[in-house]
């Protein structure tokens, strides 16, 4: 076999350890979205508590969190006292908003779920899994920040604690409040 | 004709007729099909390995009542498709579309079929011309001391 046959075979294996080493070690949670920098879709449905239309349409020229969950989802849970940390950190600032969706739920099985965590921001059913599908999200808890100018800036998919919360806060909601750019980078 | 024999008939007819089949053809417009035919092309993304005419997941559900509707309003299979991966990207179509880095995909693994043959056949080639065409000259004969070595070893 000559070198130049050898280099070749050795650059091929060496390519195929890579790609087996991103699918072994990569996180699986991380799935590149097409979504951000397009326009957030404009979707409304019912206030799970009220039964009021809640419509993102409202809050226009506002930084907006949105965050669907489900009371059959476990991750939902761990990461229910997160979020609401998150709400009380922004939620005395007026260009800031946060939303949840209760993603493929019973209606009394989330009231209840509300009840017994409790929430201090309002949350509005996706009623036929229109808003998930137009937000293209896979599963629950999934996390959605939109600028002012209506744009998706960011998307993560799993539970907003540890230092995911520290990246949402600090170096995503803060700056985009702020007018500053934004790291994306965990 | 008997009773008995005439309620015999009755009931191979009813047991022997393709009725279900019909049933299922007649129960399937237009619409349905397209709708099949569309769903069969998205992933569904809860489940990853089926599409969501197979899958039985709520999410895969409400996929195809998407379809379904988008296709009442006079959508084309191609818009909806658009949809789709305007949403979720390429990762939601069970083909990745052919363009960009996808390409890799489609003819990765005919270019490593094509190098691995060429490999292949380069080795036994080389392996063929190396095997001498004549044969190898024989061993030289055996001193005395050496045969009678042998003798005695066979013997024991």
């Amino acid at each position: 076999m000559t070198k130049g046959w050898q280099l070749t075979l050795v650059l091929i294996l060496l390519g195929l350890f890579a790609l087996f080493y991103q699918g072994l070690w990569g996180d699986p949670r991380h799935i590149p979205t097409v979504l951000i920098g397009t326009d957030a879709p404009m979707v409304e449905g019912p206030d799970v508590e009220t039964g009021d239309v809640i419509s993102l349409e409202q809050f226009k020229g506002k930084v907006v969190l949105l965050n669907f969950w489900a009371s059959w989802c476990y991750e939902c849970k761990v990461e229910h006292e997160s979020v609401l940390q998150l709400h009380q950190l922004f939620k005395d600032d007026p260009n800031f908003v946060m939303l949840g969706v209760n993603y493929q739920d019973k209606l009394p099985d989330a009231q209840q779920y509300l009840k017994e965590y409790g929430t201090t921001f309002p949350h509005m059913r996706d009623l036929h899994g229109q808003i998930a599908i137009d937000y293209g999200v896979y599963g629950v808890p999934e996390t959605f920040v939109i600028d002012q100018e209506g744009k998706i800036r960011y998307k993560y998919v799993g539970p907003v604690t540890g230092h995911m919360y520290t990246t949402i806060t600090q170096n995503i909601i803060a700056p985009l409040l702020k007018g500053q750019p934004i790291n994306t980078k965990s | 004709m008997r009773m008995s024999s005439r309620f015999t008939l009755i009931l191979l007819l009813i047991l022997t007729s393709p009725w279900p089949l019909l049933a299922e053809v007649q129960d399937e417009t237009a619409l349905d099909i397209q709708v099949r035919e569309i769903a069969k092309t998205l992933r569904c993304t809860v489940c990853q390995t089926e599409n969501i005419w197979e899958s039985g997941a709520p999410l895969a559900q409400q996929m195809r009542g998407v379809v379904r509707e988008r296709l009442k309003l006079g959508h084309s299979p191609e818009d909806i498709k658009e949809y789709f991966l305007s949403r979720y990207g390429d990762y939601i179509m069970m083909e990745p579309p052919k363009h960009g880095v996808n390409w890799f995909i489609w003819v990765g693994p005919f270019i490593l079929l094509l190098g691995g043959g060429l490999l292949l056949y380069k080795e036994v080639n080389g392996w063929v011309r190396g095997t001498p065409s004549t044969p190898a000259a024989p061993p030289p004969p055996l001193d005395e001391q050496a045969r009678q070595r042998l003798e005695r070893e066979l013997e024991s």
